[in-house]
């Protein structure tokens, strides 16, 4: 079992809700997304394990167990070229769970016509594989789901 | 399951059909001269978990490999 943390405080929405069909339909694992409340914040690793894959807007965790975690801060966020993004951690880096990752503010993403909201996804999970997912109002370092 | 770089470039109709590919986390964005050429059932055997085309943009989801595959599409088209 791996307990998934929130990476960013806000509304726990699903993955259906997200605009984008990668993340809506599921394509690369099963999760939810987190419409973030809108203020500066620092993203987090959502388990223990090593920063494979880390870009300024988007980041992936893989557990000892090989079970890796997206975090992706906003949709089409690529565009961004990193801006407006700072990177608290560096790609092969060990992180705890809770660990500050990337520093970014939703607002601006929003302000510049792009949803800031952020998909949180169990890699090749199989659907059934993920459970207890929160709904609604979390803060950052609740538990978001179980992958078991 | 890492999809293969070689299969993906005939599923976009070849090399000569393929302006651009750029990896995001997930999927490589890709741009190409004739999106008729574009075999979304061959991409999808290549190993692509999805495909999207709009008009000559065609979004080939495969995953957190996606910086790997793009740079190995780069080095065989050159």
């Amino acid at each position: 079992m791996t307990t998934v943390l929130a990476p960013v405080a806000g509304a726990a929405i699903g993955l259906s809700a997200v605009p984008d069909p990668v993340f809506s339909q599921a394509m690369v694992g099963p999760g939810t997304a987190i419409d973030p409340r809108r203020e500066p914040v620092e993203a987090l690793a959502p388990i223990d394990g090593t920063i494979v894959k880390l870009h300024p807007h988007a980041y992936v965790v893989v557990g000892d167990d090989g079970r890796g975690v997206l975090v992706h801060l906003g949709i089409d966020t690529v565009q961004l070229k990193g801006e407006g993004f700072r990177l608290l951690a560096a790609e092969g880096d060990r992180v705890r769970a809770g660990q500050p990752v990337v520093a970014w503010d939703p607002a601006v993403v929003e302000a510049g016509g792009r949803s800031p909201v952020c998909p949180v996804v169990a890699l090749d999970a199989v659907r059934d594989a993920v459970g207890g997912i929160a709904e609604g109002s979390v803060n950052a370092g609740d538990t978001l789901f179980e992958w078991s | 399951m890492a999809a293969d770089a070689e299969a993906i470039i005939a599923g976009l109709g070849g090399a000569d059909n393929i302006i651009e590919v750029e990896p995001c986390i997930t999927r490589l964005r890709t741009e190409v001269h004739d999106a008729s050429k574009v075999n979304q059932a061959a991409l999808k055997a290549a190993g692509a978990h999805g495909v999207m085309a709009a008009g000559n943009v065609v979004q080939v989801v495969v995953g957190p490999e996606a910086d790997t595959i793009a740079s190995d599409i780069e080095d065989i088209i050159g």
